[in-house]
């Protein structure tokens, strides 16, 4: 087992390391912030200053070499936009991304493990059949489209819920939440009832019935083990991409996570915050791909054998 | 570690359990606790009577006194939180004092002002001509690079005086007929601010202070009790902002705002909103130094071709006047009789045609360089422009930008090797003064101007050193002089802004309210 953890973590170390070097040079690639921070009028003397000032005037391996050497130091620099260390900008804002992502995928998984194996266990009735549509309509609705439908229709219609923001109790969650959910809840449906299906119609399925285990015991017990490992790699996958893809969700409900902070960052060529971002981000999405190996690998145990040495 | 084929499963299982549990027990927690982290929802939201709820489009990124020239900033700041010592009014544009009692030109370089002897700052110190001269020379001699300096005094320090505790001279490098409105852009602070940094949260004079500022969530004023002038209708204000203008107009709808920011056209109803004219005006710079925009017939061309009137009816919702300069009216300097004609293709036509028998290779790839959400329908204006562009004989291909990309167009040194470039601009004159579009937008080394001629340069150099009645007609005639001559603008609208706002409040705004939105302005209606 360690021999798998310590492959899989620098099989997985490698993307964390080429995103983090990739976000540097791109930001770099596009310009000198100069333009947004300083007055239209400044003198050549004034850009130079504040390119010095930033590093910006190095050519761009000193930038990263010095970079680097920060983030050892766990420096992450000052924002250009606000002056406030970047660090603390970006550590406060991903709690509210991370409970916003860790909400989402309780309720997609417990409802998608229930939905579909409900599903699976008659395929082709009307309840199969239903769950079908439903999931499949909900992995492709744009999320954008489905959050402003949400504000107009029970927002603003029905005056159920707020509109947007944070200040308040379960009811400013709803809509948040909603909105990240409709996509890995349809796609776990799918992934759930298709893995069921099968491993409900597995030899040992039926040696377990004829053994007189109760229906129950059978679905949740027998099948549903075997059907978890599919839907487990495909949970993790999504959970990464809660994590990455808050931004439409936070920039609509002005929820201060970490999407919206990225975003506002690019936008505002903020480097020290993006890179801060996405250094944060990557080490997250690192954290919880090795996770997702451990279980996977704890629940299957031929996962471990078939890593490459 | 696991050995056996069988344990993992039985170790898997009661892991995935237990891990399911925790799962459950941290949403249980997240939701039922209901808090979301970096946000402190004490309830200072609340819609109490006493509070008013204002949504912006964007957070703005510091409440620096000295960077109120920027829109996000200053909509929050000024004569909010701290007050400058003279103000426009945005209507008339006369000047009125402020924390300035009255101000005189000793001569031509050299003015006396007097201000107030009964007002405090938010943290009870004793404001004095000592502050006003701090806050001058902190906003404009230092090496802080505020926007106020670079956009309102050019590069010449000011030398500023304490004559006495009410009392201060300010003397000029140059002639400036306008200081005292230069002045109105500069936000007065005590003279114990840093002169090192800019601030976050400032202190200021203004009838409202700091009271929290929850990044990301929302800024929160405190009535100043001690305030010099009338006490506004509200205690307290909260400042949130939603990118979405749909939102923004929802929490209008929901009650969940009283104000909100920049709408667009399609969210705004005439019960939740109020049209403005926001001072912005839209055109096409021309970039004059590239073929076949090098050619005046092409650039008058393009001005013909503009179906400004079509384009203002059709996507903006008729919410704009179809413009033929950069300032509307109001602003000094705006000529009366320069009219926006309806587009003629045939004229434009000609005249490229009549370039193209001499020469001038029209047939060159023109890019129409826009920025995103400068202004609702943008992409879809610029596709209307590329139109009717096309339809008299220009090859034109639209390129659109976010804000950073798009001021590496806006601002010299300009790009090279883009070939030619027709630069879609909003440019906004809040002074009130032509002096200050001129010196960006039209001089040949304007840092906004691609190109010029001598002439128009002289023209606007005489035009700055004027006052009063010449000073507009100076102005008036070098607008005149960029269409007849120069043609670097093919102009397109001056623009409405969009105020949402609920039955709870009354307001009136005004064009600067896009910049400077007076909290005590806005009266309660319970």
């Amino acid at each position: 087992m360690l021999t798998f953890l310590r492959k899989r973590i620098v099989s997985s170390a490698i993307p964390l390391v080429v995103v983090v070097l990739g976000v540097f040079c791109l930001a770099r690639l596009t310009g000198n912030p100069v333009n947004l921070y300083l007055p239209v009028s400044a003198t050549a003397e004034q850009r130079a200053a504040f390119s010095a000032a930033n590093g910006f005037d190095q050519p761009i391996y000193i930038q990263l070499l010095d970079y680097l050497g920060q983030v050892v130091r766990l420096d992450f620099g000052v924002s250009l936009r606000t002056g406030q260390p970047a660090g603390e900008m970006v550590l406060a804002a991903f709690p509210a991304t991370l409970q916003l992502a860790a909400v989402t995928m309780v309720i997609a998984i417990v409802g998608a493990v229930l939905l579909g194996s409900l599903a699976a266990y008659r395929p082709n009735s009307p309840a199969d059949r239903s769950a079908s549509f439903l999931s499949m309509t909900a992995a492709s609705i744009p999320d954008f489209w489905f959050a402003i439908m949400g504000v107009l229709i029970l927002g603003v219609g029905l005056e159920w819920l707020p509109t947007s923001g944070v200040d308040g109790g379960i009811e400013v969650w709803i809509l948040p939440i909603a909105t990240l959910l409709i996509r890995p809840f349809g796609v776990l449906v799918q992934v759930v009832r298709g893995a069921m299906v099968a491993a409900l119609s597995a030899p040992y399925v039926k040696v377990a019935r004829s053994k007189g285990a109760s229906e129950s015991r059978v679905v949740f017990g027998h099948a549903l083990r075997n059907a978890s490992v599919p839907a487990l790699t495909v949970a993790g996958d999504l959970t990464i991409g809660l994590v990455n893809g808050a931004v439409v969700v936070e920039t609509i409900f002005g929820w201060p996570g970490i999407g919206k902070l990225m975003i506002d960052s690019i936008l505002q060529r903020d480097f020290a915050v993006l890179q801060a971002a996405v250094l944060l981000t990557a080490v997250t999405i690192f954290v919880l791909n090795i996770l997702i190996d451990v279980c996977y690998a704890l629940l299957d145990n031929r996962v471990r054998q078939s890593v490459p040495a | 570690m696991l050995s056996s084929v069988h344990r993992p499963v039985h170790i898997g299982r009661s892991r995935a359990k237990s891990g399911l549990a925790a799962m459950l027990v941290l949403a249980c927690t997240a939701t039922t606790a209901c808090s979301v982290a970096n946000s402190d929802s004490a309830g200072d939201a609340g819609d109490a009577g006493d509070s008013l709820r204002i949504v912006l489009a964007q957070e703005p990124p510091t409440l620096e006194p000295c960077e109120a020239s920027l829109t996000s900033t200053g909509v929050v700041t000024r004569s909010n939180i701290s007050e400058p010592l003279i103000e426009r009014d945005p209507t008339t544009g006369e000047l009125e004092p402020l924390l300035a009692t009255e101000w005189e030109q000793d001569s031509d370089t050299e003015w006396t002002l007097q201000v107030r002897d009964d007002v405090t700052f938010h943290d009870g110190a004793e404001f004095t001509a000592e502050d006003a001269a701090f806050s001058i020379d902190r906003a404009v001699n230092s090496t802080l690079a505020c926007n106020v300096e670079g956009y309102v005094f050019g590069d010449d320090d000011l030398g500023i005086e304490v004559v006495d505790d009410t009392t201060l001279t300010i003397t000029t490098a140059r002639p400036d007929p306008i200081l005292p409105l230069r002045l109105s852009f500069i936000e007065v602070v005590p003279r114990t601010t840093s002169t090192e940094a800019k601030v976050r949260e400032p202190i200021g004079t203004g009838p409202y202070a700091v009271a929290s500022w929850e990044t990301g969530v929302s800024i929160n004023l405190q009535r100043h009790d001690d305030y010099w002038g009338e006490a506004p209708d509200f205690g307290r204000v909260r400042y949130v902002w939603r990118s979405e203008s749909s939102v923004r107009a929802a929490m209008i709808a929901t009650d969940e705002a009283d104000i909100a920011t920049a709408l667009n056209p399609e969210d705004a109803t005439e019960e939740n909103s109020l049209p403005y004219p926001n001072n912005e005006t839209t055109a096409l710079r021309l970039d004059g130094t590239q073929a076949p925009l090098d050619d005046l017939r092409v650039r008058k061309a393009i001005g013909l071709a503009v179906d400004r009137h079509g384009i203002v009816d059709a996507l903006f919702d008729g919410l704009a006047q179809p413009a033929a300069q950069l300032v509307p009216e109001g602003v000094v300097g705006y000529n009366p009789e320069l009219t926006a004609a309806p587009a003629d293709p045939e004229a434009a036509r000609a005249l490229v045609e009549e370039a193209a028998d001499d020469g001038v290779p029209v047939d060159r790839e023109i890019t129409l360089i826009a920025r995103n959400d400068m202004f609702p329908r943008v992409a879809e204006t610029a596709e209307a422009l590329q139109y009717q562009l096309a339809e008299i004989g220009l090859q034109v291909k639209i390129q659109m930008a976010d804000t950073a990309a798009h001021l590496e167009y806006q601002l010299r040194p300009f790009p090279e090797d883009v070939g030619p470039v027709a630069l879609l601009i909003m440019h906004g004159n809040q002074a009130g003064d032509a002096g200050f579009t001129t010196s960006q937008y039209l001089i040949s080394d304007g840092p906004q101007s691609t190109f010029g001629t001598d002439a128009l340069d002289e023209q606007v150099a005489e035009a700055d050193e004027a006052l009063d009645d010449e000073r507009q007609d100076a102005f008036a005639e070098v607008f005149a002089e960029q269409n007849e001559s120069v043609a670097q603008y093919a102009h397109l609208a001056h623009m409405q802004g969009l105020l949402g706002i609920s039955p709870r409040v009354s307001y009136e705004p005004n064009s600067a309210t896009g910049d400077e939105m007076r909290l005590a302005d806005i009266r309660s209606q319970r």
